[in-house]
């Protein structure tokens, strides 16, 4: 499973993204990614989770690709579901070791 | 020629002209959907606004708000949690926390009030003396700051990328500028409208620093968010109004991408159509129309880019739309031909727009 991360706006407008590959990890990260993105129920969620704009908050886009399937959604920081949120968290830190 | 607005004409400016306490639709959101607590605090909010309305209407036109001149601040704890605005920090006239955070809000949210209060005579973001709420400590490792459409919030930053977002002074006049654009020229937060409110924020949010530290056009180094980035990332802010696209180049988080030019306006979906990269493009602008002036900033290229963001601009206004209004303003407050008019329509012209 493939899972590409991308987030851009906030007030300084960095894009930051990551991509990993859980055929790459350690098994137990592996486990982890492929928790949270079940706890997620990704696949079942809407392709766009927007709200009116609040000035400066950040844009999420997550694409996840595993056989033969592939959803994309974007999401505003303001209206994160709840259930989506920790798989968010992972990948930030992981885009913020580089 | 564009029609003048007057504030009480602006479709914006609903809220209640006697207490600004809150929007009428904005307490009802809470009666419905608040806590507890803010349940209690929304329908007292309503009660004295409803206690005021009678008022008003036994004493006829007369508009009552806050005297003008006095700010109303309260600081708000959200303790690393994301429910706003969580639990007061400090009220308007407390001493010093010793909470770097809370009182850096304090102190820039009162910088900011006085700098629109002395230098274009407006009481607050809305005009009417509106309440400057700002909460702290908002989520865990949050790397942003951001004004929620009632409110500013500021996060601690990561500590390894960025320091906390009150650090910088012209942070907080950015957020706050926020609101008194979506008093005014409310431009949607979308492509050139949305770059154009970007820069509105980081030009008053510059300026607040230049009058802070006494500087003219020329002393200032045009960084915002100085101080933001931890001493591990290369870079001496988050962007630059007079080198666009020069604040940063780090092994982590990239390169500054902000275009200095039209050549290199950016076209792609990403924020919202780039409202933070775009702003280069105005904020570059504005540094080269208020160096070409001299002298403070703030007295003549800000009071041109504050009569275009309260009496001109629309919510779709673009770029050119921006530009030209501005040459206009300038005719009319410094004459046809002027030397400031000319540095306005120059520094246009530099940057591609026109």
């Amino acid at each position: 499973m493939r899972v590409l991360f991308e987030r851009t706006g906030g007030f300084a407008g960095l894009v930051m993204t990551a991509t990993i590959d859980t055929a790459t990890l350690l098994p137990p990260e592996a486990n982890q990614v492929c928790q949270l993105v079940a706890a997620a129920d990704f696949f079942n969620l809407p392709a766009t989770i927007a709200s009116p704009s609040q000035p400066d908050r950040f844009q999420y886009q997550i694409t996840i690709e595993e056989g033969d399937r592939h959803h994309t959604v974007q999401v505003d920081e303001s209206v994160m579901p709840d259930r989506l949120s920790p798989l968010v968290e992972w990948m930030l830190e992981a885009a913020r070791r580089g | 020629m564009k029609k003048l607005k007057t504030r009480s004409q602006h479709p914006k400016n609903h809220i209640c002209p006697i207490c600004c306490i809150l929007p009428p639709h904005i307490t009802d959101r809470v009666i419905l959907n608040g806590t507890e607590s803010q349940r209690e605090w929304a329908l007292q909010a309503l009660r004295e606004s409803e206690q005021f309305r009678g008022r008003r209407e036994a004493v006829g036109s007369i508009r009552f708000m806050a005297p003008a001149g006095s700010k109303r601040r309260t600081v708000y704890n959200a303790k690393n949690l994301t429910d706003l605005p969580g639990t007061i920090a400090r009220g308007e006239g407390d001493p010093s926390t010793g909470d770097l955070a809370v009182d850096e809000a304090y102190n820039g949210s009162g910088a900011t009030y006085d700098f629109f209060y002395e230098v274009f005579k407006r009481n607050s973001i809305d005009g009417l003396g509106m309440r400057l709420d700002s909460t702290v400590h908002y989520d865990r490792k949050y790397d942003n700051a951001f004004w929620n459409g009632s409110q500013m919030v500021y996060g601690d930053g990561d500590g390894e990328l960025f320091n906390r977002f009150t650090i910088s002074i012209d942070v907080i006049g950015h957020e706050l500028t926020h609101g008194v654009t979506q008093n005014e020229a409310a431009l949607v937060y979308r492509g050139q409208p949305g770059a154009l409110n970007e820069s509105f924020s980081d030009v008053f949010g510059i300026l607040i620093k230049q009058r802070i530290l006494n500087q003219t056009a020329d002393q200032s180094n045009w960084i915002i968010g100085e101080g933001l980035f931890t001493s591990r990332v290369n870079g001496v802010g988050i962007r630059s109004m007079k080198a666009p696209g020069t604040a940063y180049n780090d092994r982590v988080i990239g390169k500054d991408p902000q275009p200095a030019d039209m050549k290199n306006i950016y076209t792609g979906t990403a924020d919202n159509g780039g409202v933070h990269i775009n702003s280069g493009i105005p904020n570059r602008a504005f540094y080269l129309m208020a160096t070409a002036i001299g002298g403070y900033a703030w007295e003549k290229a800000g009071k041109i880019w504050y009569i275009a963001l309260t009496e001109r601009l629309r919510a779709r206004s673009n770029f050119r739309t921006a530009a030209n209004t501005m040459i206009l303003i300038a005719g009319e407050l410094y004459g046809q031909n002027s030397k400031e008019q000319k540095a306005v329509r120059d520094a246009w012209k530099t940057v591609g727009v026109i």
